[in-house]
């Protein structure tokens, strides 16, 4: 295959893998006896960053076979040392989800809060990914407390 | 030959586990029980091919729709995945107790 028509092939399966992952969802109790309810939306995300991908694509582009078959090398002993139980890739700070709660307070101002929908999913386009937590959910209204 | 491995293959298809559990999740489950709501909904992609989740908040205002101006507690959520032949099926199932106050 020449060259050309396997870089637009391989550019464009990296495009097409531009695609949204769903990892993990909990929907919470919903309380819809007290008012009406006014729907929130929180969401943190993060770099994550698959460098081992890199080197894959690295090595697949390469125009020497000492460099395909270095960078081939590289890629595996990224690979096995980030082997093991993950979600998502890797990202370089730990802590980017912490202020999901001080958002979520700061968001009702009613500081009642029902049916929070936690996501965790990543959107990834080839090795770089978007790691991405996702709260939803409702601040309940008092008018109906208030009317009666 | 040609047809001992078709049918091998067909054999090893029919073995093969399709769905994928991918997470479960539950809330407090409250003393009254009587009134159940379920709903589900999913989306279907191309080898893994997916460009939004959205289908969770179906779900959710599936859920809410069933229980309009009540509780709804025991929230049991389960996601999974489910192979085809190069398509797959992601859902999320929800059940829930519906409490009127």
């Amino acid at each position: 295959m020449p060259i050309k028509l396997k870089s637009i092939l391989g550019l464009s399966f990296l495009l097409m893998g531009g695609c949204s992952q769903l990892h993990h969802v909990h929907i919470g109790d919903i309380d819809q006896s007290q008012g009406t309810l006014t729907p929130f939306t929180i969401q943190v995300n993060e770099l994550g960053f698959d460098l081992a991908k890199t080197a894959e694509i690295g090595a697949e582009v390469a125009k020497s076979s000492s460099t395909s078959e270095d960078l081939e090398l590289v890629a595996f002993i990224l690979a096995i040392s980030n082997f093991g139980p993950k979600t998502g890739n890797p990202v370089y700070n730990d802590a980017y989800a912490a202020k999901v709660l001080a958002e979520v307070i700061k968001v009702c101002p009613s500081k009642k809060l029902t049916g929070l929908t936690s996501v965790r999913e990543a959107t990834n386009v080839g090795p770089v990914s978007g790691e991405v937590v996702s709260i939803k959910g409702y601040c309940i209204n008092n008018n109906q407390t208030n009317n009666i | 030959m040609l047809k001992n491995t078709l049918l091998f293959s067909l054999l090893a298809l029919s073995l093969t586990g399709c769905v994928g559990l991918n997470t479960v999740s539950m809330t407090q489950v409250p003393a009254q029980r009587n009134n159940v709501i379920t709903t589900s909904s999913a989306s279907w992609n191309f080898i893994g091919i997916n460009f939004s989740n959205a289908f969770v908040d179906e779900a959710v205002d599936k859920l809410k729709g069933q229980c309009p101006t009540g509780k709804i507690e025991g929230v049991y959520t389960k996601h999974q995945t489910t192979g085809y032949v190069l398509m797959f099926k992601r859902e999320v199932i929800v059940s829930a107790y519906c409490n009127e106050v």
